[in-house]
């Protein structure tokens, strides 16, 4: 069938035949200066996320018994000029070697955005009994020590479109780090909420950024932070644990819970907040606090395929298999160390591990992709990393 | 590690992912390089608290099923791959929304469904869509003859079995289907899918619209129960499975050259592979701009690259609701929200930064269980033409303006359709062009690669394809190529790349 088609006659049926010296027409026509390979939204993503950030410390401030805040500025000399923006909640990645370890470890921002456009970011860490790198740092890092570190990353940020703008923020002992980042951005006019810290520690002495905080919600009305004691009796402060009638105190009709401390603060804080029937979108975890500690001696053999070798370390049923290939000395990807950022990404070959709170995909489970960050061993294991 | 291929692969998209596996099939030694840590590009799928999201797919295009297979499964089939992925048809074609003129309709997919419900909503619309329809298969069925036969294409054999196809080749939607005598109304309804190849009835090649719609309302449109993620990753656990090699994390900084011929990559950690053969699934703009030699790129790659307008730039919002689909009044699988019906008005709405309109999809209307029950995945794609984004935004502002322009897109989704959404978002994740151009490396965050305009709509791609080879034993595939962007496109670009570098190959050997 040949369709009467108006206004469309014969002679366009010529027009496929002479459609190549037409276009060669347009390009003949068109400029041949360089080629644009710079574009405004490249430039905004490279900016806010580089591959990787150099950074060398330049000042370390004492927050009181074992935990210290670095102050990290680029290290112009490897080639970063400027550090990323990012959203107060968010962590970096930092890069450490010990020993024959190589680890990354990730640390809340615990500064305003604001010092990143003067090109400084600020983490707080404190000592982990057994952590390599926590130690590492309250013992070793000096002025000037230099560092690669991760493009800020995390989800555990204020989203205005979902978010009350009432929010309670529950904090546990460094637990505050995100917290002091929200409270500088909301008196600097970054943010616009209202947060009330309720913060609980053992006792006084393990408030971080106290002086800070209140100087902070001096500033701005939209700022005020509680503090409550748990292992210690002092007239300045409540005793305890915090309450459900804490709580209660600060909450308007629409509120947003924000929790970033150890496991149990978050088991404590589901509990109450279930009393009050509190949707889930109303309660936002901290990812990074509230890491799974597991018992176990049992030592398995963990076989790593990356980059053509096959590299034999010995991993403990304790110790996500990240963990031993970090102390393997063995180059990971990993970011967040929690299964969520899913940069450490590899496959199971063979063996059985058990695995915690991870954020696969459906199709990555099928496939027998884990996490190495969220998976301890439960036999000897092969894994094959992504590159 | 393996420093010598035959072939290297830049990019494990969609295009690249089909590419290596073809190749590998045909016992050639493929490395893919990729510089994020997963397989697909933007078909993947993430997760946030308690939902994953589907990233990038809602409408697979021209997959049609088993008893009616389209190209894509003809292709997913002739790789190997088929029975390892399970798709389902989501429920109808679209349910468009004019927000200026207040009205709304609800096609089914079905040409025969399709053309009924057009006439109810448009009396005397029916002849005029029969004969589009009819138009329509055999502009498809010529295309696939052209690209089949393109080294010699038999002028008779087209003029007797395409005689309708040959008169409307060169001519734009608009145009094509005036002579159709459609009524205005029933093409603004027609030309609903515009925003699916990005350029409005006014510069889209009627050819080009008129396969694509066909496709759809033929075979209806597909998904991948376990996201688009389960796709990539089956293509990329099929080319390891037969010796290929996929390395993550691996960005190419430079291609290389020995005697003026293609001799390998160099990444940007100072790793250097060998290979003859290059299959890019990577924009002609990086390569020919940035990772070529300068002095290699001819003249005419440079032309052809300046002569061409850059697509659409995404703009997505992922929500997952604490509500059931049904609950909250969300009977649909994909909501048209735009301002005007006329595409060409609604083109120049879409290139302001004010723009509201999106696509909006609820997954769980068409896989039930895509999130845990009780709740529901809804996801909204927009698009910005021209730079009225990246313009618009700078470091510092970028994270308010992105949350400022989702909200106003949930805003106008709400206002149109009366349906209630914002109360129960418990998870939200927004893309925008930066999120595009950083994961995917495109041009401005372009997700449509080149604008389908004039001379650089389907069809002057494809006669001009075999002059434009500037660069020997260099081949493109995805959204900047030949095919043009779109899931299916992509897919069979890989195939068609792979058929070309298997010609170079045997043109080498000879």
């Amino acid at each position: 069938m040949e369709l009467n088609l108006k206004g469309i006659g014969e002679k366009d049926g010529q027009a496929l035949k002479n459609m190549s010296k037409e276009r060669e027409k347009v390009i003949h026509n068109s400029s041949t200066t360089p080629i644009n390979v710079k574009f405004a939204a490249n430039e905004v993503a490279d900016a806010l996320h580089p591959t990787v950030q150099h950074v060398k410390v330049v000042d370390i401030i004492e927050e009181g018994q074992d935990t210290k805040t670095f102050v990290l500025v680029p290290n112009v000399d490897v080639g970063t000029k400027k550090l990323a923006y990012f959203r107060p909640g968010q962590y970096i990645s930092i890069r450490v070697e010990i020993e024959d370890g190589i680890y990354n470890r990730p640390y809340t921002i615990s500064c305003s955005p604001k010092n990143a456009n003067d090109n400084i970011y600020t983490i707080t860490i404190k000592r982990r009994p057994r952590g390599i790198v926590s130690n590492y740092f309250l013992d070793e890092v000096k002025m000037d020590d230099k560092f690669a570190i991760s493009a800020p990353t995390g989800n555990f940020y204020y989203e205005p479109i979902r978010d009350a703008k009432n929010v309670i923020a529950i904090a546990g002992g460094s637990g505050i780090t995100p917290f002091i980042s929200m409270a500088e951005a909301i008196v600097d006019g970054i943010l616009d909420f209202k947060m009330t810290i309720l913060y609980g520690a053992r006792s006084e002495n393990d408030f971080l950024f106290k002086k800070r905080l209140d100087e902070l919600a001096k500033k701005s009305n939209l700022l005020q932070v509680k503090y409550i004691l748990s292992e210690e009796v002092n007239p300045n402060y409540e005793t305890g644990f915090i309450t459900k009638e804490m709580i209660e105190k600060y909450m308007v009709n629409e509120n947003s819970f924000f929790v970033c401390g150890p496991t149990p603060l978050y088991e404590a804080m589901n509990e109450i907040l279930k009393e009050f029937s509190i949707p889930n979108k109303y309660i936002r975890h901290d990812a990074l606090f509230g890491r799974v500690d597991l018992r176990g001696n049992d030592l398995y053999n963990l076989t790593v395929l990356t980059k053509g070798e096959e590299i034999h370390i010995p991993c403990r049923a304790r110790e996500t298999i990240l963990y031993a290939m970090e102390k393997g000395g063995i180059e990971t990807t990993s970011r967040c160390h929690v299964g969520e950022c899913g940069f450490c990404r590899s496959k199971l070959i063979s063996g059985k591990v058990k695995i915690f709170d991870d954020d696969i995909c459906a199709a990555d489970s099928e496939f027998a992709y884990i996490h190495p960050c969220a998976a301890f061993p439960e036999s000897d294991v092969v894994i094959e990393l992504p590159f | 590690m393996d420093r010598e291929y035959d072939c290297i692969v830049i990019g494990a998209g969609n295009g690249g992912l089909v590419a290596a596996l073809d190749l590998v099939k045909r016992g050639r030694k493929v490395l893919v390089l990729e510089k994020n840590k997963k397989p697909g590009g933007v078909a993947t799928s993430f997760v946030r608290g308690r939902f994953e999201f589907e990233a990038s797919l809602h409408a697979l295009c021209d997959y049609g099923t088993e008893a009616s297979p389209g190209e894509v499964y003809k292709l997913f089939e002739k790789l190997g791959v088929l029975d390892k992925m399970d798709f389902v048809t989501v429920p109808e074609a679209f349910h468009v929304y004019s927000m200026n003129e207040n009205v709304h309709y609800k096609l089914p997919f079905g040409i025969v469904e399709f053309i009924e419900q057009m006439e109810e909503y448009v009396h005397g619309s029916y002849d005029s869509l029969k004969k589009f329809f009819f138009l329509a298969e055999e502009c498809k069925e010529a295309l696939f003859y052209i690209e089949e036969n393109k080294d010699y294409i038999d002028a008779n054999y087209v003029k007797k079995n395409f005689p309708d196809f040959l008169k409307v080749s060169s001519h734009t939607v608009d145009k094509v289907l005036d002579s159709l005598k459609m009524p205005k109304k029933a093409q603004n309804i027609l030309t609903t899918y515009w925003s699916y190849l990005g350029s409005p009835a006014s510069k889209l090649s009627f050819v080009h619209y008129a396969s694509m719609f066909f496709s759809y309302i033929a075979k209806g449109a597909q998904i991948p129960y376990k996201k688009s993620h389960q796709i990539s990753l089956v293509l990329a656990e099929e080319i390891e499975k037969l010796g290929g090699k996929i390395k993550y994390f691996s960005s190419v900084k430079e291609i290389l050259f020995k005697d003026k011929k293609i001799a390998g990559v160099l990444l940007h950690n100072g790793e250097i592979y060998e290979a003859k053969h290059i299959i890019s699934n990577v924009s002609p703009n990086s390569i020919y701009g940035r990772m070529l030699p300068q002095p290699i790129v001819p003249k005419e790659a440079i032309q052809l690259t300046n002569s061409r307008i850059l697509g659409a730039r995404g703009f997505s919002i992922y929500l997952g609701l604490n509500q059931s689909a049904k609950d909250l009044g969300l009977d649909d699988y994909s909501y048209f929200i735009y301002e005007n019906l006329d595409s060409d008005k609604e083109y120049q709405n879409q290139s302001s930064i004010k723009n509201s309109s999106s696509v909006v999809y609820v997954l769980n209307n068409a896989i039930p269980s895509a999130s845990p029950k009780g709740t529901t995945i809804v996801e909204f794609k927009s698009l910005f033409m021209g730079d009225v984004f990246s313009k618009s935004i700078t470091e510092k502002n970028y994270f308010d303006m992105k949350s400022k322009i989702a909200e106003n897109m949930i805003d106008a989704f709400e206002r149109t359709t009366g349906i209630v959404i914002k109360p129960y978002i418990e998870e939200i994740e927004i893309a925008t062009p930066v999120t595009y151009a950083r994961y995917g490396g495109y041009p401005d965050g372009v997700i449509y690669g080149y604008k389908a305009t004039g001379m650089d709509n389907l069809l002057p791609r494809m006669v001009g394809m075999d002059h434009e080879n500037f660069i020997p034993n260099l081949r493109f595939c995805g959204g900047f190529g030949v095919k043009m962007s779109g899931y299916h496109a992509s897919y069979l670009s890989g195939d068609l790349a792979a058929r070309l570098t298997l010609k170079d190959m045997k043109g080498e050997e000879e």
